[in-house]
């Protein structure tokens, strides 16, 4: 099985996998903003200001389960050493990065109309903050340091000592009074949220999902690239 | 019926720009990241242009990556 995993063996298959999500993308794209924008019913308390939700929610999900690989790979490479975990770090990282910022941007657009402010030193709000300075800090691991070794070392330290922040995330609505909600959808729980709702949210997750799959397969292919060149110039 | 659409009951600037920033940051990360996938397969073949012919053929023989590499970008090409 991972001698399957091998960059050898499965480069061959990143670029009909990149094909393949560019063919669906645009129309999975246009039925999830159809929905988000228009199909969905607007919220009885807070208005149109919930289709925020459809962006906000699972940019959220994503920058969370993100580090959550990251942080899973790095402890699998310290007990296995293998670099291909590393390669994959790297190339979620950068969405990682970007969809917890998104989730924190489009949070505060959502807080100021719901809300009335932009932003507060809430647990859940700080922690997302916390977590954007980890990908901050783990981005720069490996690119600033130059020795490779010490650079899986510092960053997997990083990603592992940041997993302790993904659980105060998950818990601060309930370890602490937030003015952040206390999450709606429960896994093996009936959800809070009506159907009409769900079903743009599942799709809007789907189209970013398949976005950071795609980013993620291009940015593998780029690292498996520069070690391929590495290997060259040593002729 | 389209302004109502657009101000969306007075929501219509926070939804749209959370939605515009979204699109945008998500289309800006794609075209870097695909920029730097293409610059990398050209150096990479670059690289391998400077190679002997018998460096060259030693490493086709042992990388299937180099194989590979170099078939999509005579394809592209």
């Amino acid at each position: 099985m991972i001698k399957f995993l091998l960059p050898s063996n499965i480069y061959f298959f990143l670029g009909k996998i990149i094909k393949f999500i560019n063919s669906i993308f645009f129309l999975i794209l246009i039925i999830g903003l159809a929905f988000a924008l228009v199909l969905s019913p607007p919220d009885y308390i807070q208005g149109d200001s919930v289709r925020i939700m459809y962006v906000h929610v699972p940019s959220a999900w994503i920058g969370l389960a993100s580090f959550s690989l990251i942080s899973l790979f790095s402890i699998l490479n310290f007990v296995f050493k293998t670099k291909n975990l590393y390669l994959i770090n790297k190339s979620i990282a950068p969405i990682g990065l970007l969809f917890t910022s998104l989730a924190v941007v489009t949070g505060s657009l959502w807080g100021q109309p719901t809300w009335g402010t932009w932003w507060a030193w809430d647990a859940r709000l700080t922690s997302m903050i916390i977590l954007i300075f980890f990908y901050v800090l783990f981005i720069l691991s490996y690119k600033l340091i130059k020795k490779e070794d010490l650079a899986v070392k510092v960053s997997s330290f990083l990603a592992i000592i940041g997993s302790i922040n993904l659980i105060i995330i998950k818990y601060s609505v309930e370890w602490w009074s937030t003015l952040h909600q206390p999450a709606s959808l429960k896994l093996g729980n009936s959800s809070s949220i009506h159907s009409s709702m769900m079903l743009p949210l599942m799709i809007m997750l789907l189209v970013l999902l398949l976005y950071g799959a795609l980013i993620f397969l291009m940015k593998y292919k780029t690292e498996i690239i520069k070690m391929k060149k590495k290997n060259v110039k040593r002729l | 019926m389209i302004i109502n659409f657009i101000s969306m009951n007075g929501y219509g600037s926070f939804v749209w720009l959370s939605f515009g920033i979204v699109l945008i940051s998500c289309l800006v990360l794609y075209l870097k990241t695909k920029k730097t996938l293409r610059k990398y397969e050209k150096e990479f073949i670059a690289e391998f242009e400077t190679l002997s012919e018998s460096n060259k053929k030693a490493v086709l023989e042992k990388s299937r990556i180099a194989n590979q590499i170099l078939a999509t970008n005579s394809r592209a090409d």
